[in-house]
Parts: structure tokens; C-alpha cells; sequence
């Protein structure tokens, strides 16, 4: 069980990813109302070592949702052009939330099988144990 | 006497084929929301063990060349889960991997406690409890 290929390091892999995932969620809802702000976006990819797929999961570059901003009329910001509009940002709440959920699940069920991998290691050595 | 050896080899053929298996659950778990990753498992034991049983033994040109293992979980092949793919590539589907994580569980026990009760079997043979 402790060799290369390990079911924990794979589940513990799973866990980091959806960890900065949900780190990049936090920021974008945080700046939902910063003027010009971006959202953060992370495509998750397999880990390659050696040129060979570990099975390990990883979160690839950070980018930036390149989708227009929306312009905001309001004369009195102190960031408004002549005509009374700035730009907002394009982060949509709903999207967030969906994705942190989505996150959450998805690590819970990671921690699960890190739970029952422990679990089988253990009731394995419980074989050598009598 | 030599049933229950084959009894447990059988028993830890099943332990390993469940290894593996777990291996590839893990798998799937973790790359639940990689796009484009297609989920994974392996064929189920029963249908790998007996294949391997009716291949038989090697022919071999000599009485002392060595036998071929009855099973390895190499013999298992790790086929392609038929399934809804998400847009962006991904067929992983949490709620099968969990059935699937609990029946490894399950096997894994049941491979476990076969092995155990006949290394009970062998201990009172020889008189000890």
C-alpha cells in the first residue's frame, strides 16, 4: 500500500487542489464590487512525472476571465468617466457559491477515501497484530 | 490440508485485485473535476480469477521449470466507465465512486477475514488456540 502509487497521496492531491480552488473562490466573491476586478479561474490537470500519469490531480495556471466588464452608471463614483459609467467587475455570486459547493463536495468525498484507505491499512496490520 | 492453501492464495489474489481497485477509485476521486478525465475500473475479480483458472498451466518442456502464478492483478484489465460525460470532458461521477469505494471496503474485509479464519484453520490444526 505504501508504494509509488498510493490511494492517500492521491486523496491528499485531490484535497490541495480543491483547496486552492476554493482559495481563488473566496477572492473573486470578496471582490465582487472591486471596480475592474477580474475572477480568478483554475483548470485542474493530471500531475505527469516521468512523463507518466501519477493519477495525482494538480491546479494548473491561474487566469483571468477575459469576458467584458459590465459598465456601471453611476455619476457620483469617484471613478466615473464623463459620461457617469465605470466598470465593474464580472463576478458572478450564483457562479462563486456553485463553484464552492461544488469544491466542498468534491474535497469531502477526497477526505473519504482518505478516511478508508487509512482504515483498510489498518485492518490489515491487524493481521499481524494477533 | 492443501484446499485451504488454495484458499488462501485465493483470498489474497482477492486482496490485491482490491488494491488495485482502490487505487483506481482513488483515482477517479481526486480527478473528479479534472475536464477531459475519463473514469476508471478494473474487471471484476470473479470473472479475472476464473479466466486465469481455465488458462490453465504452461507447457513446459521440462518437469522443473517453474509454473506460471495462478493470478496477478496484472490479469485484471482496467477498463473504461460507460457513462454520462460532463461538458467539459469528465465522466467521473462522485455518487458511483462512493458505491464503488464501499464495495472495495467490503471486499477488502471479506478477503481479509477469509485469510484470517484460515490461518485459524492451520493454528488448531497444529493444536494451538
Amino acid at each position: 500500500m505504501t508504494d509509488q502509487i498510493s490511494p492517500l497521496r492521491m486523496a491528499a492531491s485531490g484535497m490541495r487542489a480543491q483547496t486552492e480552488r476554493l482559495r481563488h473562490t473566496s477572492e473573486n466573491i470578496a471582490n465582487a464590487d472591486t471596480p475592474g476586478y477580474r475572477r480568478k479561474l483554475v483548470a485542474f490537470e493530471e500531475a505527469v512525472r516521468f512523463g507518466r500519469t501519477t493519477g495525482e490531480v494538480q491546479a494548473g495556471r491561474m487566469q483571468l476571465d477575459q469576458s467584458a466588464l459590465p459598465r456601471i452608471h453611476d455619476p457620483a463614483h469617484p471613478m466615473a468617466d464623463q459620461d457617469g459609467y465605470y466598470d465593474g467587475s464580472n463576478v458572478d455570486l450564483v457562479i462563486e457559491l456553485a463553484d464552492a459547493r461544488e469544491a466542498g463536495r468534491s474535497y469531502e468525498a477526497n477526505l473519504r477515501m482518505f478516511e478508508q484507505t487509512r482504515q483498510m491499512n489498518g485492518s490489515l496490520l491487524d493481521l499481524l497484530r494477533r | 490440508m492443501f484446499e485451504k492453501i488454495e484458499m488462501l492464495r485465493m483470498a489474497r489474489a482477492m486482496g490485491q485485485h482490491t488494491q488495485a481497485r482502490h487505487i483506481e477509485v482513488a483515482r477517479n476521486i481526486a480527478n473528479a473535476d479534472t475536464p477531459g478525465f475519463r473514469a476508471h475500473d478494473l474487471q471484476p475479480f470473479a470473472e479475472t480469477y476464473r479466466q486465469a483458472e481455465e488458462g490453465g498451466t504452461l507447457r513446459v518442456s521440462n518437469a522443473r521449470h517453474l509454473d506460471a502464478p495462478q493470478w496477478s492483478p496484472g490479469g485484471a484489465r482496467v477498463i473504461e466507465v460507460a457513462g454520462p460525460v460532463s461538458p467539459n470532458g469528465n465522466s467521473v461521477s462522485l455518487e458511483e465512486e462512493m458505491v464503488r469505494a464501499a464495495e472495495v471496503k467490503s471486499s477488502h474485509d471479506r478477503s481479509l477475514t477469509i485469510y484470517r479464519s484460515g490461518l485459524d484453520l492451520l493454528r488448531s490444526s497444529l493444536g494451538r488456540r
